[in-house]
């Protein structure tokens, strides 16, 4: 198979301009593209939405408002009135993914959440700066994270280890569980499309019904992990807050 | 019905009566079997990848070939137990 016609090209990185510096390649590449895009279309929507700040909103101004209530609603359920602080930071990270998704979903669109890159370094983030926060808000007692009370003194040195890898492994399974359903729906979508012009005669409507379908599916998929993303903030937010 | 009304008040108490007729929670958690399967099938995988990357750089440290990578990882298979472990408890406490 050629490589022009294969489901994996939309992956593929084009920098748009060459920039080198300090003999880093930090290009402008199409996923750079797709970033600003996606930060536009939010900021321009958020802003222009809300514009009018109408009593009785409009149908847009009411997304807008869903939107933020959703997150806040997610803060103050799962870290409580702690919470609030980070609001500012979970909804940017669950705007950013939605929206990213979202814009990928758009033909010819490139989607930068289908990269682990991407999605690694948003979970680092959020693991580094949760770490910091347990380190601030409890000291050097935060290490007592790792520390189950209740078992026999000799399980200690078996379950401190477990509980330090269980907790390195939240920022990996974060980016992961993001980056491969967008890298499989989309590369699903790619293989069925091919289908559709490679059946003969009519058949080729099949597997194109089957793409409408599951278009359907990845915009709901899009949608649901960038909930799960949000969530899990939160989550780690509380555990910061709560050891145990 | 009829929702011209520029009254604020009575706008209000549309609002509440509608709110009061659909009780039930709007936000349901319906996931899929595979969705479900993935979701734990990645907690195992990313807590052996990070028990395999410690026992390797344990390994190279020390110099202790096959043995670091041997307890770390089953130190990271253990840990990814623990972890599908707390998620169904999550999704228990959800229900």
């Amino acid at each position: 198979m050629a490589a022009k016609d294969s489901p994996l090209k939309q992956f593929e990185i084009d920098p748009i301009s060459n920039i080198e510096l300090g003999g880093y390649n930090i290009s402008f590449t199409n996923s750079s593209f797709a970033m600003l895009i996606t930060v536009l279309v939010i900021t321009l929507f958020l802003t222009l939405t809300v514009n009018t700040r109408s009593i009785i909103p409009s149908r847009m101004q009411l997304i807008s408002e869903l939107m933020y209530n959703f997150i806040a609603q997610l803060l103050s359920d799962t870290v409580g009135d702690n919470g609030k602080r980070y609001f500012p930071f979970v909804f940017s990270l669950f705007m950013f993914v939605l929206i990213g998704n979202m814009v990928g979903m758009v033909p010819y669109q490139f989607t930068f959440t289908s990269h682990i890159i991407v999605t690694f370094a948003l979970a680092a983030v959020v693991f580094i700066g949760v770490t910091i926060l347990g380190f601030i808000n409890h000291g050097i007692k935060f290490f007592t994270f790792f520390y189950i009370p209740g078992v026999p003194f000799y399980m200690h040195p078996l379950l401190i280890p477990i509980e330090v890898i269980s907790y390195l492994s939240r920022p990996i399974s974060l980016s992961v569980r993001l980056f491969a359903n967008m890298l499989a729906g989309h590369t699903l979508l790619k293989v069925f499309a091919g289908f559709v012009v490679s059946m003969p005669f009519f058949t080729g409507v099949f597997p194109l019904a089957f793409i409408v379908a599951l278009t359907g599916l990845e915009i709901l998929i899009a949608f649901l992990q960038a909930y799960v993303f949000a969530i899990l903030t939160c989550l780690y937010i509380n555990d910061a807050y709560h050891l145990h | 019905m009829n929702y011209k009304n520029k009254n604020l008040e009575e706008l209000g108490k549309k609002i509440d009566d509608l709110d009061n007729q659909n009780k039930e929670p709007s936000i349901k958690n319906k996931e899929s079997g595979a969705g479900f399967g993935f979701k734990i099938s990645t907690e195992i995988i990313a807590a052996l990848v990070v028990g395999v990357g410690i026992g390797l750089i344990v390994d190279n440290y020390f110099n202790t070939k096959p043995i670091g990578l041997i307890i770390f990882f089953i130190f990271g298979a253990l840990a990814g137990f623990l972890n599908v472990y707390r998620v169904m408890r999550r999704i228990e406490k959800q229900r």
